[in-house]
């Protein structure tokens, strides 16, 4: 055997997850002695991480040109152990352009983050253990992601929930670290559980671990067995993805873990939940063509996105905040996804890479002004823009992506979806698709709103006196903010790019079952079949712009030819509506709407509902388990009637 | 014989979600997780078992036709199940402690600073 058959390209999968958990090894092995450099506590260790996560990306990107434009699909054997008498033996990386796709975002994600946590973890006690949890969680996810054997996605989800668990509690005296990494705790092992305990009823029908295997013999024998399976398996993927009814785990751990790891639970984790319904629902029971299988989907999507955004408009937390749009923006992915349209497929791909782009410069921002003034409370902060410019400016591009301000990207990405969604209703004439695509478009308005409010609150208003001596970050955290922030640009202006080389390839990888099963080395009789993506992205980024511009313009004539004078006008009314409210008549006092108060009066007419969810929402981990164990019920029976 | 085994671990994983769901105790929910995973651990065990079969250690050349063994692949996955199972009980015990020294109690509904 000689060199260069190691350097072949299908050996690359493996190597990008090996060489994470080798990081992992070796920064375990340099002890937990702190170095004395003030600037790097981790030392080394830091720079291991760094370089294993380089190598990590390097290799995925090397697979680009095969896997995503030449359209192969890598089958590997570990040890070399392939089929025996029909029946796959060995344990199998399978990596098509769907794992690629998904596999790149988190190695990209991983590297920003290892980056930034570089300078900002220097605050931190237990540095040298956190590189090893990193690399153990970016392994596991990566792992997750490359598999084609689906015990082994079960041990890599609980590789990457171990090591979430363990970064989140880690800084134990960070403000309900520990509860939030016992809720997640609980609720993740349910997951788990689940999701083994789907697996082995899989295994007891079909005696087979691997996925193309398991994709060839369930569509045509569906029994009681495997339809119990399926939402075994579709509620242990959920937990992993944090959408409704998980979310509010993920608003605890977001909290309370530092912003690299916020980066990771909000970018990565949930993409490999996504990850894991889209294989268990369209490669293993190929639910492609079936209506109800695609409400439930569309359906929990919507129910995600609207519920977590109106979740985040309550928050006072910065980074809760984040935690809940996160959680919003998956919904739309599942909402995409769940259409099983090749241009569903396309948009929710794009917007699930959007939203790592997005949400991870988002949280580095946030975690950038932990880092300066030690607090993410909203009431608390405020006018940072005249200490922290580029981070203003880093974090209004996040902001901007979001909302969907075109030209960044996520209006390319929200665009697809709207445009999914009602192409699927004129198709089918269901005026339910129809109501997704006003539920994404008021989501999407709430979510604008939402930042508006984040923007004004901490980064313009008031400058407290407390933080005077507020400096930027250190250039390594600004350069992590800004490779995000100049993808999530790159990104918006040229979607054509995006959807060629990555989104598309992708979508029809979901659509072609059948050549996932024969590449490795099973017979399938499905057909290869290429999506119609002559619809998508029919935009124009710069148009949208101008018209954004003009409206905008036309707004401030109106607004300036009539006079309109907001406070000397509203003054008398705003603070009585207000104090009548908040602070039982006291009318006398006068004082100004705080920027992290400014929708009060849309709060004030919602209170019922809001009131309803903070209730909801109780904070007990016995409830959360509740809600898990009904979705559980409701899943099992909702695929018995159905499927 | 074995429905019997599949009926006693579901019995114990849904018994396992009650004990979660129903007790205020941190350590009866660390208690709950435990048995929701041992009735994992049964269901994997039965769904590999033949009766009559023996253990399915064999060299090449003992191995015949007329062999008959249980499945040792559910075994190999039982191993994982356990190994990952004592490492969920050791971390969420960890976390109970470092909650009970820096809350002052063991009770859910206590310990909530998280939430809404």
């Amino acid at each position: 055997m000689n060199l260069m058959n190691l350097m072949d390209y299908h050996h690359f999968p493996i190597y990008s997850i090996m060489v994470l958990f080798l990081g992992a090894f070796v920064v375990a092995a340099c002890g937990t002695k702190p170095s004395k450099n003030l600037k790097n506590p981790a030392g080394a260790r830091a720079w291991i991480a760094l370089l294993a996560t380089a190598l990590s990306l390097f290799f995925l990107i090397c697979l680009v040109k095969p896997v995503m434009l030449g359209g192969e699909i890598i089958a590997y054997w570990m040890g070399n152990r392939a089929i025996a008498g029909g029946y796959a033996i060995g344990i199998a990386l399978e990596v098509d352009a769907l794992s690629l796709f998904f596999g790149l975002l988190i190695a990209t994600a991983v590297f920003v983050s290892c980056l930034y946590s570089i300078r900002y973890m220097v605050h931190d006690d237990c540095v040298p253990q956190y590189y090893t949890l990193y690399c153990m969680l970016a392994g596991g996810v990566l792992g997750l992601v490359l598999s084609g054997d689906i015990f082994n996605m079960f041990v890599m989800v609980e590789i990457l929930t171990f090591a979430a668990v363990a970064l989140t509690a880690f800084r134990t005296k960070v403000y309900g670290a520990l509860e939030a990494a016992f809720k997640y705790l609980v609720v993740g092992c349910m997951g788990s559980t689940a999701i083994l305990a789907g697996v082995i009823m899989l295994y007891a029908q079909y005696h087979t671990l691997n996925l193309a295997q398991l994709a060839t013999l369930i569509p045509g024998s569906m029994n009681n067995a495997t339809k119990l399976a399926f939402a075994f398996l579709y509620i242990g993927f959920s937990t992993k993805a944090f959408i409704v009814p998980f979310h509010p785990l993920a608003a605890d751990a977001h909290g309370a873990a530092p912003a690299s790891i916020s980066v990771l639970i909000s970018g990565v984790l949930t993409k490999s939940g996504i990850y894991g319904i889209i294989r268990i629902t369209y490669f293993l029971f190929q639910t492609m063509g079936l209506g109800t299988m695609q409400f439930m989907l569309v359906f929990i999507g919507s129910v995600s996105m609207f519920v977590c955004v109106t979740m985040a408009l309550a928050q006072h937390d910065f980074k809760r905040l984040l935690a809940y749009h996160s959680i919003s923006q998956i919904g739309y992915v599942l909402a995409a996804v769940g259409l099983a349209s090749g241009l569903g497929f396309s948009a929710g791909l794009y917007h699930a890479m959007n939203h790592t782009l997005f949400k991870g410069l988002l949280f580095l921002a946030a975690g950038a002004v932990l880092h300066e003034t030690g607090t993410t409370d909203l009431g608390k902060l405020g006018g940072l823009s005249k200490k922290m410019p580029h981070t203003t400016v880093l974090f209004l591009v996040g902001a901007f992506s979001i909302s969907g301000v075109p030209p960044f990207n996520g209006f390319a990405s929200k665009w697809m979806i709207y445009q999914a969604t009602y192409q699927r209703a004129v198709e089918t004439g269901n005026i339910g698709f129809l109501a997704v695509t006003i539920v994404a478009l008021i989501t999407s308005v709430l979510t604008l709103a939402s930042f508006v409010k984040v923007t004004q609150s901490v980064f313009f208003g008031q400058l407290p006196a407390e933080y005077e001596n507020v400096k930027e970050v250190p250039f390594g955290m600004r350069l992590a903010m800004g490779i995000l922030a100049a993808l999530c640009i790159f990104t918006g202006l040229f979607p054509r790019l995006v959807t060629t080389y990555l989104t598309e390839p992708a979508a029809n990888a979901i659509l072609n079952v059948g050549s996932y099963i024969r590449s490795m080395g099973f017979k399938s009789e499905l057909i290869l079949q290429r999506a119609d993506f002559s619809q998508a992205g029919v935009w124009e980024p710069v148009s949208w712009l101008l018209i954004l511009c003009i409206a905008l313009l036309a707004v401030t004539i109106v607004a300036v030819a009539s006079k309109y004078d907001s406070v000397s006008e509203n003054r008398e009314k705003n603070v009585a509506a207000k104090y009548q409210l908040f602070y039982g008549g006291e009318e006398n006092v006068f004082s100004q709407v705080g920027g992290g108060d400014l929708f009060w009066g849309f709060k004030h007419n919602w209170r019922h509902y809001f009131g309803f969810m903070h209730e909801l929402h109780s904070g007990v981990v016995n409830d959360y388990a509740l809600w898990a164990v009904v979705a559980l019920a409701l899943a099992i029976s909702f695929m018995m009637i159905v499927l | 014989m074995i429905t019997f085994n599949y009926i006693c671990s579901f019995f114990l994983i849904v018994l396992g979600f009650y004990t979660i769901v129903t007790k205020y105790n941190l350590v009866k929910t660390v208690i709950g997780m435990s048995i929701m995973d041992y009735g994992v651990n049964l269901l994997i065990i039965s769904v590999g078992y033949n009766p009559g079969g023996t253990a399915p250690i064999f060299t090449a050349g003992e191995l015949t036709k007329a062999s008959y063994f249980v499945d040792p692949i559910p075994q190999a996955l039982t191993l994982t199940s356990i190994v990952i199972g004592a490492c969920v009980t050791a971390m969420s015990m960890s976390l109970v402690i470092r909650m009970k020294e820096s809350y002052g109690t063991l009770d859910t509904r206590e310990i909530r600073r998280l939430r809404g």
